[in-house]
C-alpha cells in the first residue's frame, strides 16, 4: 500500500525523467535495436536491401500488410527507437551529471555515440543518392535517382535551350490535377504503377501516343538490388478548351512521346529524378585492371575533367576505389562501369552531415583513451 | 634440484616441433624440389605444391589420393595430371556426395565416395548438357542438385584444363611424324627458322601450312592452360607455355623454360628417374639465376605447405584439452602447469603460421573467411594465454584451447575452397582498412567466443560437477566480464572503422547491409552485457548466460550472414556449413537452457546465486 501511495505523489514528468533515464530502459533499447537489426537483415532475401532498409530502419513504424490491404503496426522502426534511444542516452547522463574527471572518459564516449545514432538518422531522412553514367569521350552535368521517378514536360520550342518542367512521382499517385502557369495544359493523373509490365495489345486505358496500343500490368516491386522498377503512369492532359487525350508514360518506354499543342511541341517522358549541377565532369579515361590470368579486378579508375564555370574550377581529377572525390557537398564514387569498359558509373551522395561518423570517432577513441589511460594510471599507484 | 615432469614433458613437444620445421627445409628430393616451382596462378606466383594442393582440395577435399592403398602426394598427383593424363585419369579424385548427381549419370550412391575420370568420361555430354540448364537459373534459386552439378562440372573443367595446361591432352597430344616434346619443340623451331625459304624438297606454302598447324594447336593451348609456367619479372609477364611457343612467331627465341619443361615431360612419360632429375635441377639453377624471387618465392610457400603450422597447432589444442581435463581428476597442479606451457607452444606455432602468411601474401592477417578463422582462434589463445597467466586455474586454457581447435577445424573446411591467399578484389585492396578495420572487428569475434566459451565452461562444470568452487566462480566471472569489456571495445572501434571505410568507398557510413548488421549485433550484444552487468540487473548466473548467448550471435554475424548470399559483403558463401551453424547454434542454446535450470538442479548450487 505504502509504496503505492508513494508512487501516485510523485508528479508524472518526474517519472518519466526517471523513466527515460533508466539503464533499464537502454537495456530494452538495445534489445529492441537486436531484434531490428535481425528481422531487417532477414528480410533483405525476400525484399532486397534497399526496400528491407526502408521498411525496418527508415520508419517509424513497422507495419504488417494485412490480406486485405490494412496495415497493423508491429514494431517500432529505426526511427523510433533511435530516437528513444538518443533520449535515454542524454537523459541518463543529464540526470547522473557529476563532474568528476574519472568519468569524463565515459562522458565523451556516450556523447560520440549519440552523435553516431543521430548522423545515422539524420543520413536517412535527408541523404539523396543518385547515379552519373558518364562514357568516355563525353560529358554528363546531371544524375540520376533510379529509385525515384518525375514526369518531365520538356518545352522546346526556344532555340537556345529547353525548359524541362518536373513533376514529382508523389503528385502523380496522389491523383488530384496539376496545375503550372507555365503548362499550356493541366496534368490529369489517372492511375500510378510502381512496377508495372507494359504488353502490346488491345485494351489500352492511354488513347494517344504509344500507350494507346499498350496495355500496363501492375507487378511486385523489384528486390534485386541491381534492378529497377518499371514506373508507369496514365494522364489525361486538359487544355482550356480540350481534352489533348490520354497518355501512357513509364521508364519503359526510352524515348520521349511529343504532344503538339497550338502548333508547339512539347516532351513528356516519365524518367528516373534528374539532380543537375552547376559543373560538369569529362570522362577522360576509364581503366579497369584485372589481375594476370584472371577475372578479379584489380583496380577502377576514372580520369575526369571537372569544368565549373561558376568557381573558375578547370582541372583534372582521378576517383578510383576508396578514394571518391569531394565537391561542393558532393561526393563521386567509383560504382560501376559498362560497355565493354568505355562506361563509367559513379555513385553520387549528398550528404549534409556526412562528417558525423568522423567526429563521433574521434570522440569515441579519445574518450575510451582517457578512461584507459586513468585506469591504467590507477592501477599502477596501487600496485605501488 | 630435478626438473619438474611438466617442463620436461613442454621441452619434448617443442623440440618434436623444432625438428619437424628442420626436416621440412633440408633434404630436397625430386618430388619436393619439383613442388617448389614457381607459377602463375589466381594472379599470383606460387609454388607448383600449392596449385596441386589447392586444386586437389577442390576435386577431391583432401591433400593427397589414396591409389591401390597407398597415398600419393598431391605434388605427385600434378605431376601425372600435366606430364601423364592417362595415369592421372585412373585416380579417384572427384568427390561426388551428391545422389541426384550420381543418379543423373547412372550411378548409385554406394560406398564409394571419389570417381575417377574415367568414370565420367562416358558422362560428360550429358554433364554439360545438365550444367547448362542449371547455370541459367539464378543463383540464389537453384536447387541442391542444380548447385552440386554446376560444382562438379567446373571441377571437371578444372581438371581438364590442368591436363591441358603443358600438352594438349587426347589425340591431339602428339603431332603425327613428332615423337615427344623435345622432338615437337625442335620441329616448331625448325619451321620457324626455314619460313620463307623454299627448298627443293618443301615449297614455301607447305612451310607455312605447317607452321599454322604449330599456331592453331598452340593457341588452343594457350587457351585452355590452368597456371602460367613461363617465369618473368613482372606477374602480369609471365605466359602460359602456349602462349610463350607462340611469342616465338615473331622470331624471338624461344622462352628457356619451354625447354626444361619438355625435357621434364619426355623423361616422366619415358620412366627416366635420372633424366627428369637432371632435367628439374637444371630447371631449378636457371630459376635461381634469372628469376630469384620467384623461385624463392616458390621456395618458401613450399616449405610453409609442408610444415602444416596451423594443422600442428590444431593437434596441440586438442592435446591442452585433454590435459585440463586429465587434471580435474588427478595430479591437477602438474597437468595444468604442462597445458599451460603446451599452449604457449601451440600459440607460437600458430603465430609462425599466421606471420608466414603475412609474409608470402604481403597482407595483414585477415583478408577472406579463411584467414578470419585462423585470427579469430589466434586471438582467443592470446587472449586465453594472458587470461591463465593472471588466474593460473587452467580455465584460460582450456576455453581457447577448445576456440583454437574449433576455429582450425572450421578453417580446414574452408580451405577446400582452394586458393586461401587468392588476389584481394578491387574494392578490399587497401592494407590500410584491412589492418585496422578487418582485424579488430575480427578480434572482437575472438574476445566474445573466449567470455562464451568461459560460460560454457562455467554452466557446465556448475551444472554437472560439484567441483566448481565460490573461487572459481567469483574467477570465471571477473574473466567473463573483463573479456566482454575487451570484446564490446572492439568490436565497436571495429565496426565503425567499418563504416569510415564503407562511406570511403561506397558512400554512404552506414547501409544496413548484412555484415554490417552481424557486427552491430555483436556491439548492442556486449553493450547489453556490459550495462546489465554494470546495474546489477543480471546476477553471476544471468551474465553467464548472456555470455553465452554472444556466441550465436557471432556465429551467426561470421557465417550465417555470409549464408543469406545478399548484400555487398557476401563475398564467401558456402551451403555446407549451415548445418553446421544450427547444430552449434542448438547446442548453445541447450547450455543456456542448462544455465538456466533452478539451483537445485546444479551439481554446485552454492555458485548460482
Amino acid at each position: 500500500m505504502s509504496s503505492r501511495s508513494r508512487s501516485v505523489s510523485v508528479p508524472f514528468y518526474h517519472r518519466a525523467w526517471t523513466f527515460f533515464g533508466s539503464l533499464e530502459l537502454t537495456s530494452v533499447v538495445l534489445v529492441l535495436m537486436m531484434v531490428l537489426v535481425l528481422f531487417g537483415t532477414l528480410e533483405q532475401v525476400h525484399l532486397g536491401t534497399w526496400l528491407a532498409q526502408k521498411k525496418y530502419f527508415s520508419s517509424w513504424l513497422i507495419f504488417y500488410e494485412l490480406e486485405n490491404g490494412g496495415r497493423l503496426p508491429v514494431f517500432p522502426g529505426g526511427y523510433t527507437v533511435g530516437g528513444l534511444w538518443l533520449i535515454n542516452l542524454a537523459v541518463s547522463h543529464v540526470a547522473r551529471a557529476r563532474w568528476e574527471w574519472r568519468r569524463f572518459g565515459l562522458l565523451l564516449t556516450h556523447g560520440g555515440l549519440f552523435l553516431l545514432v543521430l548522423g545515422q538518422g539524420l543520413t536517412q531522412m535527408w541523404a539523396q543518392e543518385s547515379q552519373m553514367a558518364i562514357e568516355e569521350g563525353h560529358s554528363a552535368r546531371y544524375s540520376e535517382d533510379y529509385r525515384h521517378v518525375e514526369l518531365v514536360v520538356i518545352d522546346t520550342h526556344l532555340s537556345t535551350e529547353d525548359v524541362v518542367h518536373a513533376v514529382p512521382a508523389a503528385l502523380l499517385k496522389k491523383g488530384r490535377p496539376i496545375q503550372h502557369a507555365s503548362f499550356p495544359f493541366k496534368i490529369i493523373p489517372k492511375q500510378f504503377f510502381q512496377n508495372s509490365v507494359l504488353k502490346s495489345g488491345s485494351g489500352a486505358t492511354a488513347t494517344m501516343g504509344v500507350g494507346a496500343r499498350l496495355n500496363v500490368l501492375e507487378s511486385p516491386r523489384v528486390t534485386s538490388d541491381d534492378e529497377m522498377d518499371t514506373s508507369s503512369a496514365v494522364i489525361e492532359l486538359v487544355g482550356p478548351e480540350k481534352s489533348y487525350g490520354v497518355w501512357l508514360v513509364s521508364t519503359g518506354l526510352e524515348t520521349p512521346q511529343t504532344v503538339v499543342i497550338d502548333g508547339t511541341p512539347y516532351l513528356l517522358q516519365l524518367r528516373p529524378v534528374r539532380h543537375y549541377y552547376p559543373f560538369s565532369l569529362h570522362l577522360k579515361r576509364f581503366t579497369h585492371d584485372r589481375y594476370p590470368g584472371t577475372d578479379i579486378p584489380k583496380n577502377f579508375s576514372s580520369l575526369l575533367r571537372l569544368v565549373d564555370p561558376e568557381t573558375g574550377d578547370d582541372r583534372d581529377v582521378l576517383i578510383f576505389m576508396n578514394n571518391p572525390l569531394r565537391y561542393r557537398g558532393l561526393t563521386f564514387y567509383q560504382a560501376s562501369f559498362g560497355k565493354g569498359d568505355k562506361l563509367s558509373i559513379l555513385q553520387v551522395v549528398k550528404n549534409p552531415v556526412w562528417v558525423a561518423p568522423y567526429l563521433a570517432c574521434v570522440l569515441v577513441s579519445l574518450g575510451l583513451a582517457w578512461h584507459f589511460v586513468l585506469h591504467l594510471a590507477r592501477f599502477r599507484r596501487r600496485a605501488a | 634440484m630435478r626438473p619438474r615432469p611438466s617442463t620436461l614433458a613442454v621441452w619434448g613437444v617443442g623440440l618434436v616441433l623444432a625438428y619437424g620445421l628442420m626436416s621440412a627445409r633440408t633434404a630436397p628430393s625430386p618430388d619436393r624440389l619439383w613442388g617448389d616451382l614457381p607459377v602463375l596462378s589466381g594472379g599470383r606466383v606460387k609454388p607448383l605444391d600449392s596449385v596441386a594442393r589447392h586444386s586437389l582440395l577442390v576435386l577431391s577435399g583432401k591433400q593427397s589420393v589414396r591409389m591401390n592403398g597407398r597415398p600419393v602426394g598431391a605434388t605427385a598427383w600434378l605431376k601425372e595430371m600435366v606430364f601423364q593424363p592417362d595415369v592421372a585419369d585412373t585416380y579417384p579424385v572427384f568427390e561426388i556426395d551428391d545422389p541426384d548427381v550420381l543418379g543423373s549419370i547412372g550411378m548409385a550412391s554406394g560406398r564409394q565416395r571419389r570417381y575417377r575420370f574415367l568414370d565420367l568420361q562416358p558422362h560428360l555430354s550429358e554433364l554439360q548438357t545438365q550444367s547448362e540448364r542449371a547455370g541459367a537459373v539464378r543463383p540464389q534459386l537453384r536447387s541442391r542438385f542444380q548447385k552440386a552439378l554446376l560444382r562438379l562440372w567446373e571441377q571437371v573443367l578444372l581438371y581438364w584444363r590442368i591436363q591441358n595446361t603443358l600438352r594438349l591432352t587426347g589425340p591431339d597430344s602428339e603431332l603425327p611424324g613428332v615423337t615427344g616434346s623435345v622432338h615437337e619443340i625442335e620441329a616448331y623451331q625448325t619451321a620457324l627458322n626455314e619460313r620463307g625459304e623454299s627448298t627443293a624438297a618443301r615449297p614455301v606454302a607447305d612451310m607455312s601450312s605447317v607452321l599454322s598447324a604449330f599456331q592453331a594447336r598452340y593457341q588452343t593451348l594457350a587457351d585452355r592452360a590452368e597456371f602460367r609456367v613461363l617465369p618473368a619479372g613482372a606477374p602480369d609477364r609471365w605466359a602460359s607455355l602456349g602462349q610463350g611457343l607462340l611469342d616465338g612467331s615473331d622470331g624471338s627465341p624461344l622462352h628457356p623454360a619451354i625447354g626444361f619443361y619438355a625435357r621434364m615431360g619426355d623423361a616422366c612419360r619415358s620412366g627416366d628417374t635420372a633424366a627428369f632429375r637432371q632435367a628439374l635441377f637444371d630447371y631449378r639453377d636457371w630459376l635461381g639465376e634469372h628469376v630469384p624471387g620467384a623461385s624463392a618465392q616458390g621456395r618458401r610457400e613450399g616449405l610453409f605447405n609442408r610444415y602444416q603450422a596451423f594443422y600442428k597447432s590444431l593437434v596441440l589444442y586438442v592435446i591442452v584439452c585433454g590435459l585440463v581435463f586429465l587434471s580435474f581428476l588427478r595430479w591437477p597442479a602438474e597437468l595444468r602447469r604442462t597445458a599451460y606451457g603446451i599452449l604457449v607452444l601451440a600459440f607460437i606455432v600458430h603465430t609462425g603460421g599466421l606471420v608466414a602468411r603475412m609474409i608470402l601474401q604481403g597482407r595483414p592477417p585477415v583478408t577472406n573467411l579463411y584467414s578470419s578463422a585462423i585470427f579469430v582462434g589466434w586471438g582467443s589463445v592470446l587472449l586465453g594465454v594472458v587470461v591463465e597467466r593472471m588466474f593460473k586455474n587452467g580455465w584460460g586454457s582450456l576455453g581457447s584451447a577448445a576456440i583454437g581447435f574449433l576455429t582450425q577445424i572450421i578453417a580446414l573446411h574452408l580451405a577446400a575452397q582452394g586458393d586461401t591467399m587468392e588476389m584481394m578484389r578491387a574494392v578490399l585492396d587497401s592494407n590500410f582498412w584491412l589492418a585496422t578495420h578487418v582485424v579488430t572487428v575480427t578480434a572482437g569475434y575472438s574476445a566474445t567466443f573466449l567470455s562464451g566459451v568461459l560460460g560454457v565452461v562455467f554452466i557446465l562444470r556448475g551444472v554437472f560437477s560439484k567441483g566448481l568452487e565460490e573461487e572459481a566462480a567469483q574467477n570465471l566471472t571477473r574473466m567473463v566480464y573483463g573479456i566482454v569489456c575487451f570484446s564490446a571495445f572492439f568490436s565497436f572501434i571495429g565496426t565503425v572503422l567499418g563504416g569510415i571505410w564503407a562511406d570511403q568507398s561506397w558512400g554512404r557510413f552506414w547501409g544496413w547491409d548484412p555484415k554490417e548488421n552481424g557486427a552491430l549485433m555483436i556491439v548492442l550484444w556486449n553493450a547489453l552485457i556490459l550495462h546489465m552487468g554494470w546495474d546489477k540487473q543480471v546476477g553471476r548466473r544471468g551474465l553467464m548466460n548472456l555470455a553465452v548467448f554472444g556466441n550465436i550471435i557471432t556465429a551467426l554475424s561470421w557465417f550465417g550472414v555470409n549464408m543469406l548470399g545478399i548484400g555487398l559483403h557476401s563475398y564467401g558463401f558456402m551451403d555446407k556449413a549451415s548445418l553446421w551453424l544450427i547444430v552449434f547454434c542448438l547446442s548453445q542454446a541447450a547450455i543456456i537452457g542448462l544455465g538456466a535450470l533452478p539451483a537445485r538442479f546444479w551439481g554446485s548450487p552454492g555458485t548460482v546465486s
